[in-house]
C-alpha cells in the first residue's frame, strides 16, 4: 500500500479583475512564496514541482510553464506541466499526490497563476475548445454550452430562473467573508433578475469573474510529514472522469450522458469516495467546494456528489440547504462563481476544503469540518476530477 | 527510493512518420492505440487510465486533449494531459501505476505538422516582453547551444558529422520505408547545424502496467528500473549552453533508482535525444557514457555505433525521423520495445538493461531519463 499524502503548505492570492502590479511569473510566485511560507519549506527542501495552467492562449504565451520555471524554484529539479482544461488545477494536485504516493518523492510543490481578465476575452480564447470542422463555427463558448445545459435541467427538473438566482446570492454571501474571493459585494434576487442576459437563461449575475492571481499547494508524505512532526490535514481520496468531447454526444436519443446532468462527474465522485471509505455523502462529509462557473451547474454537481438526488438540489437550495451555518455548506468561500482563474481554480477548490478541515478558513469557516470534497470540471464539461480532504 | 508498485511497459507502438493527409489526428490517435493495446496483448477494457502528451499550439486548438480522449478510449475513463512534453506523459503514467491506485496506464503522444509554421509556434514560447522578437524559435536555441560548445572545443564539428552519419545509417537500416537520411532544403537549418530531417507527422503510445498485473496476464515486460526529470530555468540566457545539469540532474535520480554507478558498463542499448548532433554529444557526457575529452575517441573506436559497446540511437533517432512534439517519447518507447525484444530490423541481439533519453524545449530545456530493464523469471523486478 502506498503511504498516506498530507498538505502541508497553501498560499493563495487575492483574486482580482487585474493586476496591473504583476507580470505572469510574478502571480505565480506570489502564491507560491504563501505556500512555501505556510510549509515553513525552502527550495532546498521541494523534490519536485506539478504546474498547473490550462490552455496556453489565456496568457498568450506557448508552453507557457517554461516561464514559470523560474517562480516555482524548478531549476534542475523534477518539473512537468498538467492540463485538463478548467479541472486542471485539481488534476495537478492529483499529479503531485501520486509523485509521492509512488513512492518518487517525499514532498512536491504544485503551483500557477491566470491573468484570465488580461486575456481580452476569455470566451474567444475558449471558443478554439472545439472541434474546428464541425463545431467551433457554432457560437459557442463556455457559457453558451452550459446554458444548453440549464435549459435542459430545466426540462427535465423543474428548475426557474429564480432558483439559479438563489445560488448567486448565497455564493455571493459566503464570498462577502472570504477576504481572497474576486466578487465579495452580496446581492439580491432582485439584483441577479435584473441583471442582463449572456446566453438565456445565464444572466450576467449567473456567471463566474475572469480572475488574475496565482494558486500554490505543498504535498508530503506521511512519512516526511511525522518525522518533522508537522501540521498537515490529508488527501484520501482521488478521483478522475471523462465525458465525450462532442457536445452533440450528449444529446438526443443516442446520448452517451445527459447534458443536463454531470454524469462523469458523478463517476469522479464514486472513485474518490470509494478510496476514502465514504458510502454515504450525505452523512460522512462535512464540507464541499465544488467547481461551478455559472449558477445552473452548482445545481447538478451538488448531485453529482450525492448530496441530493438528482433534480431535488433547487428545492433543498430553497429550503436554505447548502449554505453556510446549515447542513453541507457548499462553496462556503464563494465558490469559482465567484473567483475564477482557470489554472488554478481548482486547485482553489482543494485548498480552501484543505483550510475547511484545517479549521483555518477564517471568516467561512465551517464549525467543526473534519472531511471536506473538491471538484474541477475541465473541457467542454467533459473532464471532470475530485478529490476528499481530511483533518 | 523504491516504488510502492513496480511499473513496467508491456506493448509499445511506434508511428514515426505517417501520411498526415490521409488520415484525421482523431483517426491516427485511435490506430496508434489499437496497435500499442494489440502489442501488450490487452483490451481498452483493462486500461484504468490515460496520459497524453498534447500540445495546444502544435494542435491548433485549445485543450487538445479534448479532441484526444474519444480516440484514446478516454470516454468515461480517467485521462490527464501533459502538454509540457510528450514524454511528461510517460512520467505520470508510470507514477499513476507506481502508486498502487493503478493496474494499467496508456500513454499517448503525436506530432501533427498542419501549422502553418512551426518556427512560429515556437516562437510563441519566447517570454513577450525580452525575447518575442528575436527569432527564437527551437532551431535557433539549438543553434546556439551548438555555437557555444564549439567556441570550447576545436574540431567539434567533425565530432557531429560523424553522429549524424551514424545515425542516418542506422535510421535508413530501421525504417528503410521512411527514413530518406536526406534532409528538406526549404528546412533552413541555422548555422552551424546541419540540415535536419524534416518534421513529420507521428504518433506513439504505450501500455504500462503493474507488476501484479504482468504476473496474472504472464506479459512480456520491460520494467521502470529507474526514472528522473528535470528542467533547465527558464530563460536561456540564464544558461551556459555548453553544459546540460538538468540532464545530469534527472540521470543522477535515474540511477540512484536503478542503482546504476557506470552507466557505460550498465547498458545494453540507448536512445538519446538529437535534434541536432550536438545534442548527443551533450547528452553522452551527461548521461556518464562519455565525457568530453573522450568524444573523438569513442567516436573513432565506434563505442555507441551499432556493433559498438553501447549502440545508441539504433532506430536512428531524431537525425533520421522527426516527429516534432513526440520524438522524446519515442526514444523511450525505442528502448522499451529493444528491451521486450521485439524492436524489429534494429532489434539488438541481448537488449536486458536499456537507457532512454528524450529532451524537449529550448537546447535540450526538459530531460528526462528512464532505465528499463528485462524481465528475468521468477526474479524481482
Amino acid at each position: 500500500m502506498s503511504q498516506r499524502v498530507g498538505i502541508i503548505g497553501i498560499g493563495q492570492s487575492a483574486f482580482q479583475a487585474r493586476r496591473n502590479d504583476a507580470s505572469y511569473p510574478d502571480l505565480v510566485r506570489e502564491a507560491v512564496t504563501l505556500a512555501m511560507n505556510d510549509a515553513k519549506l525552502e527550495f532546498d527542501g521541494i523534490d519536485a514541482v506539478v504546474y498547473s495552467l490550462s490552455p496556453d492562449a489565456m496568457v498568450g504565451i506557448g508552453n507557457a510553464e517554461r516561464l514559470g520555471i523560474d517562480a516555482v524554484g524548478a531549476r534542475n529539479k523534477r518539473f512537468l506541466r498538467i492540463n485538463t482544461g478548467g479541472a486542471t488545477g485539481l488534476s495537478s494536485v492529483a499529479a503531485a499526490y501520486y509523485h509521492i504516493a509512488a513512492g518518487a518523492c517525499e514532498t512536491v510543490l504544485t503551483a500557477g497563476a491566470d491573468k484570465v481578465g488580461e486575456c481580452g476575452d476569455s470566451q474567444s480564447v475558449l471558443n478554439k475548445i472545439w472541434d474546428p470542422t464541425y463545431e467551433r463555427q457554432l457560437p459557442l463558448g463556455t457559457i453558451s454550452m452550459l446554458a444548453m445545459s440549464a435549459v435542459r435541467y430545466m426540462e427535465k427538473y423543474g428548475m426557474t430562473e429564480e432558483d439559479m438566482a438563489r445560488v448567486v446570492v448565497k455564493n455571493r454571501w459566503q464570498a462577502s467573508k472570504n477576504p481572497n474571493a474576486h466578487l465579495r459585494n452580496e446581492t439580491t434576487l432582485e439584483e441577479v433578475a435584473n441583471s442582463r442576459y449572456i446566453c438565456w437563461p445565464v444572466k450576467l449575475f449567473d456567471c463566474c469573474p475572469q480572475s488574475s492571481g496565482g494558486g500554490a499547494m505543498v504535498l508530503a508524505s506521511e512519512r516526511y510529514i511525522k518525522e518533522r512532526n508537522l501540521d498537515a490535514v490529508w488527501i484520501t481520496g482521488v478521483g478522475h472522469c471523462s465525458e465525450t468531447y462532442y457536445l452533440g454526444d450528449r444529446m438526443g436519443r443516442m446520448q452517451l450522458a445527459d447534458h443536463a446532468d454531470a454524469y462523469a462527474l458523478g463517476q469522479s465522485f464514486k472513485r474518490a469516495y470509494k478510496m476514502a471509505g465514504i458510502a454515504e455523502p450525505l452523512h460522512q462529509v462535512d464540507v464541499a467546494e465544488i467547481y461551478a462557473p455559472f449558477s445552473n451547474t452548482e445545481f447538478h454537481s451538488i448531485e453529482a456528489a450525492g448530496l441530493a438526488p438528482l433534480g431535488q438540489s433547487p428545492a433543498m437550495v430553497r429550503e436554505g440547504q447548502f449554505q453556510l451555518g446549515n447542513g453541507i455548506p457548499v462553496n462556503p468561500s464563494g465558490g469559482t462563481l465567484c473567483t475564477n482563474a482557470i489554472a488554478v481554480t481548482a486547485m482553489i477548490r482543494v485548498a480552501e476544503v484543505a483550510l475547511q478541515v484545517w479549521g483555518r478558513a477564517g471568516g467561512h469557516q465551517v464549525k467543526g469540518a473534519k472531511r471536506g470534497i473538491a471538484s474541477g470540471n475541465g473541457g467542454d464539461h467533459q473532464f471532470f476530477g475530485t478529490m476528499v480532504v481530511e483533518a | 527510493m523504491s516504488y510502492t508498485v513496480q511499473p513496467g511497459v508491456i506493448g509499445a507502438a511506434i508511428m514515426p512518420c505517417v501520411n498526415g493527409e490521409m488520415q484525421s489526428l482523431e483517426e491516427l490517435l485511435y490506430e496508434v492505440t489499437r496497435r500499442a493495446l494489440r502489442a501488450a496483448g490487452v483490451t481498452i477494457e483493462d486500461i484504468d487510465g490515460i496520459v497524453v502528451g498534447a500540445n495546444d499550439q502544435y494542435d491548433g486548438r485549445a485543450i487538445s486533449v479534448m479532441m484526444a480522449s474519444g480516440p484514446v478510449g478516454g470516454v468515461d475513463r480517467d485521462i490527464l494531459s501533459t502538454p509540457s512534453a510528450g514524454e511528461h506523459a510517460f512520467v505520470m503514467g508510470a507514477l499513476r501505476v507506481a502508486s498502487g491506485q493503478y493496474r494499467t496506464q496508456l500513454v499517448v503522444a503525436w506530432s501533427p505538422i498542419e501549422a502553418s509554421s512551426l518556427s512560429e509556434v515556437q516562437r510563441l514560447a519566447a517570454d513577450p516582453y525580452f525575447h518575442r522578437r528575436l527569432p527564437l524559435d527551437e532551431m535557433s536555441a539549438h543553434a546556439m547551444q551548438a555555437t557555444a560548445l564549439m567556441a570550447t572545443m576545436p574540431n567539434l564539428q567533425a565530432m557531429a558529422e560523424r553522429v549524424t552519419e551514424k545515425n542516418r545509417k542506422n535510421g535508413a537500416s530501421a525504417y528503410p520505408d521512411l527514413a530518406t537520411g536526406k534532409s528538406d532544403a526549404a528546412l533552413k537549418a541555422r548555422w552551424p547545424l546541419p540540415p535536419g530531417a524534416p518534421p513529420v507527422t507521428g504518433a506513439v503510445a504505450l501500455v504500462l502496467a503493474s507488476e501484479d498485473f504482468v504476473r496474472e496476464r504472464s506479459c512480456p515486460v520491460a520494467w521502470i528500473a529507474g526514472m528522473g526529470w528535470a528542467t533547465e530555468p527558464a530563460f536561456i540566457g540564464d544558461r551556459d549552453l555548453t553544459k546540460a545539469p538538468a540532464l545530469e540532474a534527472a540521470a543522477q535520480q535515474a540511477y540512484a533508482e536503478a542503482g546504476v554507478t557506470d552507466p557505460l558498463g550498465a547498458f545494453d542499448v540507448a536512445e538519446v535525444a538529437d535534434a541536432t548532433p550536438y545534442q548527443e554529444l551533450l547528452a553522452y557526457e551527461a548521461l556518464g557514457l562519455s565525457p568530453r575529452a573522450q568524444w573523438e575517441q569513442h567516436l573513432a573506436d565506434g563505442t555507441f555505433g551499432p556493433q559498438g559497446k553501447l549502440p545508441v540511437n539504433l532506430s536512428g533517432g531524431a537525425i533520421s525521423l522527426n516527429p516534432v512534439y513526440c520524438t522524446g517519447l519515442i526514444r523511450i518507447a525505442e528502448i522499451a520495445l529493444q528491451v521486450l525484444g521485439q524492436a524489429g530490423s534494429h532489434q539488438h541481439g541481448n537488449a536486458s538493461m536499456g537507457l532512454a533519453h528524450a529532451a524537449s524545449g529550448d537546447a535540450m530545456q526538459y530531460n528526462t531519463v528512464v532505465v528499463l530493464r528485462a524481465d528475468t523469471k521468477g526474479a524481482n523486478p
